[in-house]
């Protein structure tokens, strides 16, 4: 079972890997670019939404620390991308591990409203900081190169995903962090740490979500507190985790797909009527919770398992 | 009277909850391979006893000493480390996950592979009877199921101290005279000591080597069985004072 996926993974990668030799069209080429950040954002959301049952509403001020931080090093200190980029993973790493110590010992809302504060509180502070440019934001110097923002944000998002799948489905850290969503008083009968295991997936959340943002600012070249740090950014990995299947990290990465192509279309042909795409995004979360409330893949894998007979006792693949 | 050395020492444990003593200056000791039977009228203190021995509570006053360590106030899951398994009377399965994924969760602690975690689940599932239903959502069980579930889960963490809270209330005869033999097979064939709340007579009577009888938070009696059963002031806790 674990040898198929990885056979499809590795088509799968080749595949996306061909397509700037196939794809000229910088517009293209950039809405695929995008279209793959979303997937890393919606399946990194999922880590810790999703496997270990705790509402992130802040995971856009992860992105937003990862471009900020990659930006002020390479504008401020003269750092080269690669190690801005690292810098910018790391800062937003220790963030959560910052924001996760105090409020992940306790159950309920709290973490969900830590986290919406976090991200107010650093969009304000980007507003008011000097060396973040206040409103204005920043520029970054200017890289013109579709391919290599490409493969730079493939190449973030392909090891983000591999990694997270040996450590979710396939290491027993995975099945941990389920544990602890289903029922922490019973998990913590069972040998488990419940405090460390979520800190531990709260990080594994947010460093990759910083590194994804370092890759943003020097692709996009501009960053301000509203592009990086607003509402919309966690509000779109969340529809499209959701939307595609919470707990899993295909139905994420399905939904970002779905979504941002959506997303383009609506943008591309039918911007005079804007407004209207946060409407439309609202009513898919709302339809999707109340019909699809394991998220379209969700719903695929309990239609397959309710088709399948039970598997043997020898069988010992996944049988999620 | 028992020469086997005491697994779990319970050294005047009280426990309050604001002004209410849920607990008061409990002492008893459990000797290794005992069954110990833990009675008393509704709101005793049984579970709140159980919740301190197991760690989900520090007790207020006391102390509790397991094989010769004091383990007041220690977290579940360091105390699940050294060996102490505890099922929940309100059972907690881990509702969207298999039977046997609930049964591995435990067995990683011993069995931190995950290969070797489902093996050993697989042990433990025959053990219990649960074996056939292993691919099931732990949703899907009976309750009967989900009790043998939560013993199994137990189980799977190879404790030397099993803490049973109402494994048997609210199973049907047949499923209950099962789960004793269950109770009894973990006895014998894998020597735990067993501390265990129960309030069907029956089956703690016949089960226990010894019995402790809470009323009130405080104990008021403790011995054998028979001499439980006789006890004019556990028989007045239980059916009222007479005129």
């Amino acid at each position: 079972m674990h040898r198929k996926i990885l056979i499809f993974g590795v088509i799968f990668v080749i595949a996306l890997a061909t397509i700037p030799l196939l794809v000229h069209d910088t517009f293209y080429l950039r809405v695929i670019t995008e279209a793959i950040m979303w997937i890393g954002l919606a399946i990194t959301w999922d880590v810790i939404a999703g496997y270990t049952g705790y509402l992130n509403f802040g995971h856009g001020a992860f992105f937003g620390i990862g471009a900020y931080t990659t930006a002020i090093l390479m504008m401020r200190a003269h750092w080269p991308f690669g190690l801005a980029l690292i810098a910018g993973g790391l800062a937003s790493g220790l963030t959560a591990a910052f924001i996760g110590a105090p409020t992940l010992r306790l159950r309920g809302a709290y973490f969900a409203i830590a986290t919406w504060a976090l991200a107010r509180a650093l969009q304000q502070l980007a507003l008011v900081l000097n060396f973040t440019g206040g409103p204005d934001g920043m520029r970054l110097p200017p890289f013109l190169n579709p391919e290599f923002f490409f493969y730079a944000m493939l190449t973030v998002v392909v090891i983000t995903f591999a990694g997270l799948w040996i450590l979710l489905e396939f290491a027993p850290f995975g099945l941990k962090l389920k544990a602890i969503r289903e029922d922490e008083a019973g998990a913590m009968a069972l040998g488990l740490n419940p405090t460390s295991l979520k800190i531990q997936s709260f990080v594994l959340s947010a460093l990759p979500t910083g590194i994804i943002g370092g890759v943003y600012a020097y692709w996009i070249t501009y960053i301000d507190p509203a592009s990086v740090l607003g509402d919309l950014v966690t509000d779109q990995a969340v529809v499209m985790a959701v939307f595609g299947g919470l707990g899993t990290l295909v139905g994420p990465a399905i939904g970002a797909v779905l979504l941002f192509a959506f997303k383009t279309y609506f943008w591309a042909y039918l911007s005079d009527y804007q407004v209207l795409y946060l409407i439309i995004l609202g009513a898919v979360i709302a339809l999707s919770v109340v019909f699809l409330p394991d998220g379209l893949w969700g719903t695929i894998l309990k239609y397959k398992s309710s088709k399948s007979p039970m598997p043997l006792r020898n069988d010992t693949g996944e049988t999620k | 009277m028992n020469s086997k050395p005491t697994v779990l020492n319970i050294d005047s444990v009280t426990k309050d909850f604001g002004g209410l003593r849920a607990v008061d200056d409990v002492s008893f000791k459990i000797r290794q391979g005992e069954i110990v039977g833990l009675i008393g009228p509704n709101g005793a203190g049984k579970t709140t006893l159980f919740n301190i021995i197991s760690g989900y509570y520090p007790p207020t006053k006391g102390k509790i000493v397991f094989k010769g360590n004091n383990i007041s106030g220690l977290s579940p899951f360091k105390l699940a480390k050294l060996g102490i398994g505890r099922t929940f009377q309100i059972v907690k399965p881990f509702a969207g996950l298999t039977v046997l994924e609930n049964v591995m969760v435990a067995s990683l602690l011993r069995y931190p592979k995950k290969k070797e975690a489902e093996e050993h689940s697989w042990k433990i599932l025959e053990f219990t009877g649960l074996a056939d239903r292993a691919y099931m959502q732990a949703a899907g069980l009976t309750l009967a199921g989900r009790k043998r579930l939560e013993i199994s889960k137990a189980l799977a963490l190879e404790p030397s101290l099993l803490l049973l809270d109402e494994v048997v209330a609210g199973l049907n005869p047949a499923e209950a005279a099962k789960t004793v033999e269950l109770i009894f097979k973990l006895k014998e064939d894998e020597g735990i000591t067993i501390l265990i709340v129960e309030h069907i007579m029956r089956v703690i009577m016949s089960i226990s080597d010894r019995i402790v009888v809470l009323n009130y938070g405080r104990k008021i009696a403790e011995g054998k069985p028979e001499a439980i059963a006789q006890d004019p002031i556990v028989i007045q806790a239980y059916l009222g004072e007479e005129d």
